[in-house]
């Protein structure tokens, strides 16, 4: 499946995010000095494109997830979805944190469906989608467990599920997989991969594992930190699904990992 | 319920389910407008701290004046409650008289004691107990049964056996110390991390190596939160004491006050057993926490 | 001296748990029947047993721990809801908490029993009286606990709340009270154990009416060391029962949130 290269779709889907000159600081009470936590960020996301962001800790990608969640809202700079700036949270923007956040009281099947709360379905149709997409997930068989008795590599399906759940414009996910085991990690790239080549959503994916964010995304953008910024943006010109043994690939990701090799 | 594990069901055969083309959901009615948060210039940093100081005195001076109020306009009865003038009239008679010093220092000579008493012991036993598990075994089903009598149940028994006098109270007071001592230190030679435990038998330390260079430092935070505990028991049986059976001492204030329907007496030495009770805590905090710097909190659990 | 591992087999411990309690009763046993002392307050253990036996048959007993008994349940029952109000506001609302907060906070710290006094004069000794002091003695623990649990709440499960578009009230529902539920139960058992012990007290400060405590008083005004003793086995009994079923309702609790017991 060629379709999802870097080509991006076309902007009649409507959901095309673009972050305009996004800075941030966090100025600490009483002492006058101001952290500069993202510097000037520009980045124009192409509808149904797959991005990832790779930096190490402190580059403030992280922040920008937030700020584009709208869980943030102070920032300079525009956050554009669909040519119109953002609000606040917003159902169209859904999320995939790193600790699964699933609520211990409810079963996989109702944690799913808090991501419906408040959507204008009726209850039938709730139930319909939320059944779909444990599906999606594989997880059709525990839709009774609770969080505990199920593994963090679960647990996190199951929040995939509930970000995808009301079919949002936009997935964001921050570092979805750095709690798991690396086999496990490796299952749920390819799994991510393959919603997304279903879904055709407009991802953005948060990882400070370059591995990781060659193989899964369109393009890569490399953040460096102290103040934030994008360093480069790499395209990954590669078919899917892709070959970590390939030398294209080892050789793209050795490119993105000499960056950090100097920041060192 | 077993763990299920990712293995059994992290399958590569089972592939993301292929669904129909994407229909977007209708778009979502307009949210209820939300409250638009104007950004005014935010208020000086000291307003706000003044504010905020400002605060949790309303409820007490509320009271307060309701409490005024209530005694000028004749609401109540003199001897139902005195008027607050009254009250701080009579705490100040208490002090130049004399009376509160001599009250008070009958009062905390005997928790002092009775929580040296109790405590010294309490750590004992825990020690004790806690270093050798077979006399964990042969004495805490013991402990624990006895524990469950708590200190005013053990009080007709203590009066039967001692009779009125200061035998008395310390015995009482020492008891209440004792139990919080005695579980929390117990319960801190229990909680050593095993993995300390580990590396210590790693290096071929010895048993009194383990015990002195790993069991005893990570004990010492549990057994002050114990102390302290115990110390906020052993001042609260010291009242309940003191109105029940004793002839000095502020909870002796309390009783004589309430015999004489005199209820400014009654409030005014309420207060001084309060005050008295949060400074000696507030000291005790103040040294755990020191002990406590860098360190998890592991929170001794009583049953 | 096996210290910290230890390599008994747990059969043993069990019986070495009786031990000291049976060697106890033994010497006592000895005691008082070889006469080793002539005090009148060295009671045999028949001479306790048969007390106990007058107790029951005659319904004393029955009579005196009912109405302890009601007592502590009234005030428990008053008193955890009247506490969980009061906890959930104090969680709630920041600026309930500023306002109301610090003065609890003070209140708390002066022993319950400080309180009588003024509790009996405006009460007077009956069992009013008693169950408002019970009712004060259970609230406390439930309004610290159920505004620690609503204070706790991991901002995480916020997050999520705000992100999916909760209103505040279904935050408050859907969120903020599941996930204080287990603190909130804590505080009720907590409440159980606490108006028991006070239940004790109040019957020896307030001295009218009936109840184990006033049994107890009894025995000892009039020496009778097998009354009190008797009265003493039962209380242990009874608050070591309500501590047993405290624990139990904690441990499933635990369970049902997955949180592994300490």
């Amino acid at each position: 499946m060629t379709a999802s290269q870097a080509l991006p779709l076309p902007t009649q889907q409507g959901n095309g995010l673009r972050l305009e000159n996004i800075s941030k600081h966090f100025s600490s009470s009483g002492a006058d000095s101001q952290l500069q936590v993202l510097d000037n960020v520009q980045l124009d996301i192409a509808p149904g494109e797959f991005i990832t962001i790779v930096g190490a800790s402190g580059c403030g990608k992280s922040t920008l997830l937030r700020l584009i969640l709208g869980l943030d809202e102070e920032f300079d700079g525009q956050i554009l979805l669909d040519e119109k700036p953002i609000k606040g949270t917003g159902l169209e923007r859904g999320i995939v944190f790193q600790d699964h956040r699933l609520f211990p009281w409810l079963t996989v099947e109702q944690n799913v469906a808090v991501g419906l709360k408040n959507a204008p379905l009726t209850p039938a149709q709730k139930r319909e989608t939320v059944r779909e997409h444990i599906a999606l997930v594989g997880l059709q068989d525990f839709t009774e467990s609770y969080p505990h008795q199920i593994s963090g590599g679960m647990a996190q399906r199951v929040a995939i599920a509930r970000g995808l759940v009301n079919r949002p414009s936009v997935l964001l996910l921050d570092e979805p997989f750095g709690a798991l085991d690396a086999l496990t990690r490796t299952r749920l790239q390819r799994e991510l991969q393959n919603i997304w080549q279903q879904e055709k959503i407009t991802m953005v994916h948060v990882t400070h594992d370059v591995d990781e964010a060659v193989y899964l995304g369109d393009r890569v953008v490399v953040m460096q930190p102290h103040p934030g910024r994008i360093r480069r943006i790499v395209d990954i010109d590669l078919p899917r699904p892709r070959n970590r043994s390939d030398a294209k690939f080892i050789a793209l990701r050795d490119d993105v990992l000499s960056d950090f090799a100097e920041l060192a | 319920m077993a763990r299920a594990t990712a293995t059994a069901l992290d399958r590569q055969q089972a592939p993301a389910k292929k669904l129909a083309p994407v229909e977007r959901l209708p778009n979502f009615p307009a949210r209820p407008a939300r409250r638009v948060s104007i950004k005014t210039a935010p208020r000086p940093v000291w307003q706000k701290r003044v504010l905020n100081g400002a605060l949790p005195w309303l409820l007490p001076l509320a009271l307060l004046g309701l409490w005024y109020l209530g005694t000028e306009r004749g609401w109540l009865s003199e001897q139902v409650l005195p008027p607050p003038a009254f009250v701080y009239q009579t705490l100040g008679d208490l002090i130049s008289t004399g009376d509160l010093w001599l009250n008070a220092s009958a009062s905390l000579q005997r928790v002092l004691v009775g929580f040296l008493i109790g405590s010294g012991l309490g750590v004992s036993l825990g020690l004790v107990m806690g270093l050798s598990k077979t006399v964990e075994d042969y004495l805490l089903p013991t402990f624990n049964a006895l524990v469950q009598i708590p200190v005013l149940g053990w009080m007709p028994f203590a009066l039967l056996l001692f009779g009125i006098g200061e035998p008395l109270k310390y015995v009482l007071i020492a008891h209440a110390a004792l139990v919080p001592v005695t579980l929390c230190t117990l319960q801190a030679f229990h909680q050593v991390p095993k993995r300390l435990l580990e590396v210590g038998r790693a290096y071929g330390f010895s048993q009194r190596q383990i015990v002195t260079d790993i069991v005893l430092p990570s004990a010492v935070a549990p057994i002050f939160t114990g102390l302290r505990l115990g110390f906020t028991k052993a001042w609260l049986s010291l009242v309940v004491v003191e109105l029940l059976a004793s002839s000095e001492g502020l909870g002796y204030l309390i009783a004589y006050g309430r015999q004489l329907f005199q209820l400014d007496l009654v409030m005014a030495a309420v207060v001084v057993v309060g005050t008295v009770g949060l400074l000696i805590d507030r000291g005790f905090e103040f040294i755990e926490r020191r002990l406590n710097k860098g360190r998890a909190a592991t929170p001794g659990r009583l049953a | 001296m096996s210290s910290l591992a230890s390599t008994q087999t747990p059969r043993a411990n069990n019986y070495r748990g009786w031990v000291v309690p049976a060697v106890g009763v033994a010497v006592w046993w000895l005691a008082a029947n070889q006469g080793w002392s002539d005090s009148g307050l060295l009671v045999s253990p028949q001479k306790v047993g048969i007390t106990a036996w007058d107790q029951v048959s005659s319904g004393q007993f029955w009579r005196a721990i009912s109405s302890s008994m009601a007592r502590n349940l009234s005030g428990f029952f008053i008193g955890t809801t009247l506490g969980l109000i009061l906890g959930c506001l104090l969680g709630f609302s920041r600026l309930f908490e500023r306002l109301v907060g610090p003065s609890f906070n003070t209140f708390k710290q002066i022993s319950l029993f400080a309180w009588i006094p003024l509790i009996s004069v405006w009460f007077g000794l009956g069992d009013v009286a008693k169950v408002v002091f019970l009712s004060l003695a259970a609230l406390v623990p439930v309004v610290v606990n159920a505004c620690d649990g609503l204070r706790n709440v991991p901002p995480a499960f916020l997050e999520v709340a705000k992100v999916y578009g909760f209103s505040r009230w279904q935050t408050v529902i859907g969120v903020m009270l599941p996930a204080a539920l287990p603190s909130i139960f804590t505080g009720i058992y907590l409440a159980l154990v606490y108006s028991w012990l006070a239940t004790i007290g109040a019957e020896y400060l307030l001295v009218s009416g009936d109840g184990i405590g006033n049994t107890l008083i009894d025995g000892s005004e009039h020496f009778m060391m097998d009354l009190v003793l008797f009265g003493m086995v039962i209380i242990g009994l009874v608050g070591w029962a309500l501590n047993v079923l405290a624990r139990r309702l904690e441990r499933r609790m635990q369970r049902l949130y997955g949180i592994t017991p300490r």
